[in-house]
């Protein structure tokens, strides 16, 4: 008889103490996603429609495209650079630099979206400081200098804000593996950037999906990088259910569209559930 | 028992009365520098004049968003059968000032003030298309002018035809945000398709008639081949930053923007500002009364100090750079030349009132906006 009853108390506790977290979760995250679904497809009388994806896919096809494309640019770039800093981080050979680096890399982590947004205006701004320095170091003629203000300066935005949190996890990641694979390595010859795509890059691939997809997800998100540089067509989707609400009132298609981009951000959840799938198999 | 509970009642009401103040709430829609206008500018002034009351401003949030709350809490209240609202005088946008005069929310005020017969402008009796005579005062106009620079632009173009053959000799040298980056460039659309559908008056002031759509669809078709020669800014802000650093020659921006930014140091004082025919939308916020106002006759000469010529020309104009809410000729006496100058030297008032128009209807905004997507941005 106890031992029921005890298996009995240890779920209760259990559910006590997750119950919290678990309210939270439904309260603040499953309930508005419910409502924007259902809010996304009813009609004026309440009747279920497909009227407001209708109008999102005619009015902002583009803007979806274009968002998907930026985000996929960006979460490559982001790739690339994490690698090359992880990656002299770990196998440098200059212990000034690398300290310089580990200290430098760090500081767009703690600079929100918004400020990097206002940063990139004045700086890749025609006559901005980007172009002063090129003009001034005479790398460029002052005519031929343009505004990089577009999908480009988002691009650079999401790249300078997010790279260094995937380089953190991946420089994690890097010093954990065995010291002895890159040491043997080295000793039968094995230049540096060999080292770092042959040997150590495999060993940390879980990491560096990881952290791809958490970018991917949180750029896909971001309304003020767009609305600072380009919120001129075409443009992240973000901005458009910002405009939707603010200018039309109109929840129903802005419902629609982050409905949408959720749908968008799936595609980076796959990823990042068949690698946790994996990795628990694994063990 | 009876009576002793009638004493205590009329001590309490006594104490009540003599003890505390009284306050005045006034609910304003906009950005924080409208709070702050009222809370350090017009409130020390009005409670030196009426020893015993307190101005309590609270601030709703910018754009029609904010006016939309202010409507909500007056609407609950008279839901609610309440009979004293707790906001003796609010400050709205034309949109919600239509609603709340059609769902009787407001007080008629206008000709028990003295300042009533001050108002000149078409606005004061007409919010997009709605009759709101007597209910409103605008506090002040604001506009959207075409902002240049004399280095880069020696004539400025005098009309939008005008403009269309400028960008064409001087491509990617005009900027304008768009619809998606704040109301300078929505402005500049409806003022276009104003100009191009040559149905002007017919979209400020109705009736509304669904078959214009293509005549609208027609002049945004002209505006898609304009914008292949125009520069995209991002906001009302990145307009005015390009036009600063040179990027762009000229573009449409808010007046009271421009010459806050140019009194900061943030604008160059070379740039110089044109109103083009047929017009450019401008708008006002207007203070209202709610209808069952708690102190209405206190809100009454609370908005004769704020539309008193005095106040218009050191508040509005001087400190706000926004243009007068009442007529400018009751104004100017009241200011040295020089404020004046500043405010009506490049667009005088016989341009402003020539060409400062009022946005469309609201249904005909909501087809040109998204006429815009539709058409132009596809």
């Amino acid at each position: 008889m106890t031992a029921p009853m005890g298996i009995f108390r240890g779920r209760g506790v259990a559910l006590a103490l997750i119950a919290p977290a678990l309210a939270v979760v439904g309260l603040f995250f499953v309930a508005p996603l419910v409502m924007s679904g259902v809010v996304a497809f009813r009609g004026k009388g309440g009747e279920f429609t497909l009227e407001h994806f209708r109008k999102s896919f005619d009015y902002y096809t583009t803007d979806l495209l274009f968002t998907l494309a930026i985000v996929l640019l960006s979460t490559l770039l982001i790739g690339l650079v994490a690698i090359a800093i992880a990656g002299y981080l770990t196998l440098g050979g200059h212990p000034r630099t690398v300290a310089v680096l580990r200290w430098l890399y760090r500081w767009p982590l703690f600079i929100p979206f918004v400020v990097a947004g206002q940063l990139m205006r004045t700086f890749l701004a025609k006559n901005g400081m980007l172009n002063h320095v090129l003009i001034g170091s005479g790398l460029i003629e002052p005519l031929s200098a343009q505004s990089l203000l577009d999908w480009r300066g988002i691009v650079v935005a999401f790249v300078w804000k997010q790279a260094p949190f995937v380089t953190l996890l991946l420089a994690g990641a890097m010093a954990a593996v065995e010291s002895q694979h890159i040491e043997a390595a080295r000793n039968l010859g094995a230049r540096r950037l060999r080292v770092l795509v042959d040997i150590v890059l495999p060993q940390v691939r879980g990491t560096l999906l990881v952290g791809l997809v958490l970018s991917f997800v949180t750029m896909l998100s971001v309304l003020s990088v767009p609305l600072m540089i380009n919120p001129n067509s075409p443009t992240m989707v973000t901005v458009d259910v910002a405009y939707r609400i603010s200018t039309h009132g109109d929840y129903p298609v802005a419902n629609a569209l982050c409905l949408l981009s959720l749908a968008l951000a799936a595609i980076g959840a796959v990823f990042y559930l068949r690698h946790a799938a994996a990795q628990v198999e694994g063990k | 028992m009876k009576t002793r509970m009638f004493i205590l009642a009329v001590a309490l009401a006594f104490a009540g009365a003599t003890a505390a103040q009284t306050t005045l709430n006034v609910v304003t829609a906009g950005d924080q520098n409208m709070v702050d206008y009222v809370n350090n500018y017009l409130a020390p002034k009005f409670e030196a004049a009426n020893p015993g009351v307190k101005v309590r401003a609270v601030g709703t949030g910018p754009g029609d968003a904010g006016s939309q709350k202010i409507y909500e809490k007056l609407s609950a209240r008279q839901k609610a059968g309440n009979n004293e609202w707790d906001v003796d005088v609010a400050v709205i946008h034309q949109l919600a000032s239509a609603t709340m005069v059609k769902e009787k929310l407001l007080l008629p005020y206008r000709n028990d003030v003295s300042v009533g017969k001050l108002v000149s402008r078409d606005t004061a009796k007409n919010a997009l298309g709605a009759d709101v005579d007597g209910y409103v005062m605008p506090m002040f106009h604001s506009q959207i002018v075409f902002a240049y620079n004399p280095d880069l632009v020696k004539a400025p173009p005098k009309s939008f035809v005008e403009l269309n053959d400028w960008v064409k000799k001087n491509p990617k040298q005009f900027g304008y945000n768009g619809v998606k980056g704040g109301m300078s460039g929505v402005g500049f659309v409806t003022g276009w398709v104003s100009a191009y559908s040559g149905m002007g008056d017919k979209l400020e002031k109705g009736p509304y008639d669904a078959s214009a759509a293509p005549a609208i669809d027609k002049a945004l078709s002209g505006l898609k081949e304009f914008n292949q020669y125009v520069v995209m800014t991002p906001g009302n802000a990145g307009t005015l930053d390009m036009l600063n650093r040179g990027e762009i020659a000229m573009g449409p921006v808010w007046v009271d923007m421009f010459y806050t930014w140019q009194a900061d140091g943030r604008m160059s004082p070379k740039i110089k500002l044109v109103l083009p025919s047929p017009g450019l939308p401008g708008q006002p916020m207007y203070y209202v009364i709610p209808a069952k106002a708690a102190h209405a006759q206190l809100a009454k000469k609370f908005i004769e100090l704020a539309e008193s010529p005095e106040v218009q020309a050191d508040g509005i104009i001087k400190q706000f750079n926004w243009y007068p809410g009442i007529d400018p000729q009751y104004v100017q006496p009241k200011l040295d030349q020089a404020a004046w100058n500043k405010l009506f030297t490049d667009i005088s008032p016989a341009d402003l009132s020539k060409y400062g128009r009022p946005f469309p209807l609201s249904p005909y905004f909501k087809d040109i906006v998204e006429g815009y997507e539709r058409v132009v941005l596809k």
